[in-house]
């Protein structure tokens, strides 16, 4: 089974420190459900787990595996794989591109079109043309065709319809109950903490949260002096 | 009108060579963004490295082929340095940093090959190929033309039909998103550039005994070939074939024309301040509204 473990991992921006000792633990088949405000730094936590920033210290090991010193291809080799804010779809290439250029030559698309069979239909469209909600399925298959072990979900609901959400978080479900281990990064709680397992909420950096997804999903008001810290209290 | 129709097509090899060149500008703007003003002293490199091993006395076909290998390992150097250094930056710190190379290989190259000094250009391709409304046509207009035309046919092909040129499109549209799923895009750039090095190297070959053939003019064919690209819009192929054939068909006519003969290097360069002020029409247009 998978564990993919970060600990003490400390992140700058432009030399600002964003990330301030964070420790988190995801495992295959479970859903790690990472929430926090605007700025909290869920996404440079993400960016700095997939290789695209750097880490100033800690650790980000993968079934024994050390990445925090590896290249971005060297990470998604190991297994990790990163669906990035904003919906990353190579716009001039078809869906069907899309999904063949992230494949090794001897696999094959069964597994994409299986997660989401509605892009069969749009198999020759260019991505650019698709809509949201399928910009978004195209990136999270594109991101499995090569099985990876973890993967990184970057709001993928943002700015999307609620039946589209509701869709696009069942596969997420499914892709956890297939043995994966997913880190889920949202803005908006309700909808992530009912399909996931261990919740962790992210403030100026520091977890401050770390505990059952159905506890913190009952407890709207805790959630709440979460996000905003001290100041709601 | 004769000689003047004679002195056009005199540009048809110049202008195939432009128009190669173009393309190679355009293949690296779009597959690894960036405006690269060392193509043509890649180039030169190249070429300067089958001369003299020509010169040493090594017969020509394997001076060629070893000048056009000299021509990749220097594009290879250049794509080192900006994949090393520059990767995250923007294009128009890239497009200087290119501009700055360009500087600096110059003048080691005029250095190594012996400044103004002349060296003696082989014909690689030498001899009329047929007469064409009484005007010859030699064989080295009508090989950069075909090369030209095969060139950026076959660029386009690979891009659409092959497996490497799926993941250079990818490259080109989101460098991050490519890295991310695995797709080794710093082999990728390097070989982008190593294969423009060597294209442009056998390019500037055929032209360069038409041309003063110093190392520093050579390289300034950098700008014919960024004019040919600009009518590209740095991305369309086939404009900048069309732009650089032309390019040489208007330079080789005004060199016909007896008192602006002297300024035929300036074509390049009206041609690019026509693209950009064309380009700019519809800004103006609005801003005037
Ligand atoms: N490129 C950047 N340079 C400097 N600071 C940045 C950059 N991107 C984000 N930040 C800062 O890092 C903090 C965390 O941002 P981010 O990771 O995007 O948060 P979230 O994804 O939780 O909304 C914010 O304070 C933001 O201003
Ligand atoms: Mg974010």
């Amino acid at each position: 089974m998978t564990t993919f473990s970060i600990g003490a991992l400390q992140v700058d921006r432009s030399g600002i420190p964003v990330i301030r000792g964070v420790d988190l633990e995801a495992r295959g088949g479970e859903i790690s459900v990472l929430l926090g405000s605007n700025g909290a730094g869920k996404t440079t936590f993400l960016e700095s787990l997939s290789g695209i920033i750097p880490v100033r210290s800690g650790f980000i090991n993968l079934d024994g595996v050390e990445l925090a010193k590896l290249r971005p291809g060297a990470r998604a080799k190991a297994g990790l794989s990163h669906v990035e804010q904003g919906r990353t779809v190579f716009p001039a290439m078809t869906t069907e591109e899309n999904l063949k250029v992230a494949l090794h030559p001897d696999a094959d698309l069964k597994e994409a079109y299986d997660l989401f069979p509605e892009l069969l239909q749009r198999r020759n469209v260019e991505a650019g043309m698709l809509s949201g909600g399928e910009q978004q399925m195209v990136v999270i298959a594109r991101s499995i065709v090569n099985r990876p072990r973890v993967i990184l979900i970057d709001e993928m609901s943002s700015g999307l319809a609620p039946v589209i959400v509701s869709r696009l978080m069942r596969a997420v479900r499914q892709l956890a109950d297939d043995g994966m281990a997913v880190v889920l990064v949202e803005q908006f709680a309700a909808l992530a903490l009912a399909i996931g397992n261990r919740a962790y909420v992210l403030r100026r950096g520091q977890i401050v949260y770390d505990g059952d997804c159905a506890a913190l999903a009952g407890d709207p008001a805790h959630l709440h002096r979460l996000y905003l810290g001290d100041a709601a209290a | 009108m004769d000689s003047l129709f004679t002195a056009a097509v005199a540009g048809l090899s110049a202008g195939g060579a432009y128009a190669i060149l173009g393309v190679c500008a355009i293949f690296t703007y779009r597959l690894v963004a960036v405006v690269n003003f060392t193509g043509a002293a890649i180039g030169a490199a190249g070429t300067f490295a089958m001369v003299a091993l020509f010169e040493l006395g090594m017969p020509l076909l394997p001076a060629v082929l070893f000048g056009v290998a000299a021509g990749a390992l220097a594009g290879l150097a250049i794509g080192l340095v900006m994949t090393t250094w520059f990767t995250g930056s923007n294009a128009s710190t890239k497009a200087a940093v290119t501009a700055a190379l360009l500087v600096g290989i110059i003048a080691v190259g005029l250095r190594l090959t012996g400044g103004q000094h002349p060296h003696y250009f082989p014909e690689i391709i030498p001899g009329s190929a047929f007469r064409l409304a009484g005007v010859e046509v030699t064989w080295a207009a009508v090989t950069t033309l075909v090369l030209s035309v095969a060139f950026t046919l076959l660029t386009e092909q690979f891009l659409a039909r092959t497996r490497t040129g799926l993941q250079l499109r990818a490259l080109s549209q989101r460098p991050m998103a490519a890295e991310l799923i695995g797709i080794r895009v710093r082999l990728l750039a390097l070989g982008v550039w190593a294969v423009t090095g060597g294209v442009t190297a056998f390019a500037l070959m055929i032209i360069a005994p038409l041309r003063s053939p110093d190392f520093a003019s050579l390289s300034l064919l950098v700008v014919p070939a960024l004019a040919a690209a600009l009518i590209g819009a740095f991305s369309s192929f086939r404009a900048a074939l069309i732009g650089g054939v032309m390019i040489g068909l208007i330079e080789g006519g005004v060199s016909a024309i007896g008192p602006v003969s002297q300024y035929r290097g300036a074509v390049p360069f009206l041609v690019i301040l026509a693209v950009l002020l064309w380009s700019q029409r519809g800004a103006r247009w609005d801003e005037a509204r």
